[in-house]
């Protein structure tokens, strides 16, 4: 693959990722500082599966996907109950302990090394297929009554229990999903490197997919794909300015945060641009109607 | 009559504070029945006692005959308890219709993978719910406002906003937490109209918090005062008007007395 079909590849993986972020900061209001270790969960066990075994790229991705959800099951059933700065420190310390203990089983994970030789499968194409899929389900969810019962429950924990929600389990339902999705751009991950090692989903990785939600406005899903393809595309754009590229994009984020607080995006949509020339055009057409009349 | 509501020996401390003492109380199906008392009495507390949010320390909460003692909140709401707040309490990142279609979603039968994979089933209940929700912005008059966010309304249409919501859940027992707190003397008048109107459409029966003596003694047929956690008086508004014991909690005791001298 080319420089451009592999960047093109990886911003794909990472969108994947924040789009399960967008999941849980900007609709449910669940601060995962940890959320790469499921990314990491889900590199391994489809790293471990495809060195070992030869299967197709759909059952790799597949394992990823359920060993990510069965991982944010186990961590997500005792921490959701918490409140949300508590959450935000003990995933904190989850991905932290899923990288040291990767580190430190080197017979069955290779420890430091991490594992090599998975076969090179992914594609642009395939990527931007499994972004599409994704893109579909995360906005369907938002848009049933899952993502509106997860904004009551950011707005009014509180008032949303009132009205019959049953506040814990749509947020581990929400940490589950949002797990395994975190997960499959992991399976993807190891299939475009080829190979895994567990340094690389430190906490710094989820603090800048949380970065790029903010960014990109933490309620608007367009916001969080925009900011996600522009920070994927930034490092290498600056790539000429060496190490004053980690200045620049620190510039952006911080004007950014300081002139939008809301994010560049705010609350809106794409499709609320569609609807908005949708109202244009048709009041347009009436008053054309009306003179002609 | 039978009652929808049973609350015996109702207690709850908060440290060494009681702030609900030993409170039995019974709201009679179909009928408005109020809880006065002056600030700090305990009311508030006692709203949170039955629709869940607290756990009371002893003491029974008997709902359409089912025992919702110590219940989570979304059960009691279930089994059909709803509550507005005295401090509204909307989701102020829907918009107003989807406020109240959360009561409904809460409801809507269909599972997360007919959610996310757009199945067809979603799209038509969803649509229903929506369709209900709009009828009950209809009933509070919020019809047209059901694209607006719920900050942009004036206050007393949020406190409208939050009956629909209620009523949303379709609830055998409606509690409203001062919901004319905050609202000028014509929004009052407006906020009894629909009150009684809803009371005559739905025929749910109602238990009101409300500082304002004109509405409780307009709607009511029973009330209950509380006084530092503790049940004072019971009675029809005309008996409650002329009880000693209320005028003395609200009015001071000193006062009472050189009215009584002055006689």
């Amino acid at each position: 693959m080319d420089f451009y079909m592999t960047l093109f590849t990886s911003i794909c993986v990472n969108l994947v990722a924040i789009l399960s972020m967008f999941m849980l900061i900007g609709l449910t209001g669940i601060f995962s500082m940890g959320q790469a270790a499921f990314m990491c969960v889900g590199a391994y066990a489809t790293g471990l599966v495809a060195v070992n075994f030869d299967i197709p790229m759909v059952f790799g991705l597949l394992i990823a996907v359920l060993v990510g959800m069965l991982f944010a099951f186990v961590v997500g059933m005792p921490v959701i109950k918490l409140r949300t700065d508590y959450v935000a420190l003990i995933t904190l310390g989850f991905g932290e302990a899923v990288v040291a203990l990767l580190n430190n089983t080197s017979n069955i994970t290779g420890g430091s090394m991490g594992i090599n030789g998975i076969p090179q499968k992914l594609t642009a194409g395939i990527a931007a297929f499994i972004l599409i899929a994704v893109l579909y389900v995360v906005i369907n969810f938002k848009n049933s009554k899952y993502g509106r019962q997860c904004i009551a429950i950011k707005n009014d924990q509180i008032s949303a229990a009132s009205m019959g929600i049953d506040v814990n389990r749509i947020k581990l339902m929400t940490f589950v999903i949002a797990g395994g999705i975190t997960a499959l751009s992991g399976g993807m991950l190891a299939y475009l490197t080829t190979y895994v090692e567990p340094m690389a989903y430190g906490s710094s990785r989820s603090i800048d997919w949380i970065s790029v939600v903010f960014i990109g406005g933490i309620n608007s899903l367009t916001g969080a794909l925009v900011s996600g393809a522009i920070f994927g595309i930034l490092p290498e754009a600056l790539r000429f300015a060496d190490a004053l590229r980690i200045v620049a994009q620190c510039v952006i984020v911080i004007l950014v945060i300081n002139f939008m607080p809301n994010g560049v995006f705010g609350g809106y949509e794409i499709t609320d641009l569609f609807k908005l020339c949708y109202k244009k055009i048709s009041s347009f057409v009436s008053k054309k109607k009306v003179k002609e009349g | 009559m039978e009652n929808i509501l049973e609350i015996s020996n109702l207690s709850i401390n908060f440290g060494g504070v009681k702030a609900v003492n030993d409170v039995t109380l019974n709201i009679e199906n179909d009928s408005i029945t109020s809880i006065i008392g002056p600030n700090g009495a305990g009311k508030t507390t006692l709203f949170n006692l039955i629709s869940g949010i607290y756990k009371p320390t002893s003491g029974k909460v008997i709902l359409d005959g089912k025992d919702v003692t110590g219940l989570k909140q979304h059960q009691i709401s279930h089994l059909g308890l709803s509550r507005t707040f005295q401090n509204i309490r909307l989701f102020d990142q829907l918009d107003v219709l989807k406020n109240v279609q959360t009561a409904l979603d809460a409801r809507a039968n269909y599972n997360v993978l007919e959610a996310i994979l757009g199945l067809p089933k979603r799209y038509s209940v969803d649509k229903k719910n929506s369709e209900r929700s709009q009828y009950f912005l209809e009933i509070v008059g919020l019809g047209k406002f059901a694209n607006e966010k719920p900050k942009n309304l004036p206050y007393g249409m949020q406190r409208k906003l939050e009956l629909a919501r209620a009523l949303a859940a379709e609830p055998k027992l409606l509690l409203l937490d001062e919901p004319a707190a905050g609202l000028n003397p014509t929004e009052v008048e407006e906020y009894i109209l629909l009150l009684k109107r809803i009371r005559k459409e739905f025929k749910i029966p109602i238990l009101l918090i409300e500082h304002r003596l004109q509405i409780v003694y307009t709607l009511s047929k029973q009330i209950y005062v509380l006084n530092f956690g503790e049940l004072l008086a019971q009675g029809t508004p005309d008996e409650i008007k002329v009880n000693h014991e209320v005028v003395a909690a609200y009015m001071g005791e000193e006062e009472e007395e050189n009215n009584a001298e002055g006689k």
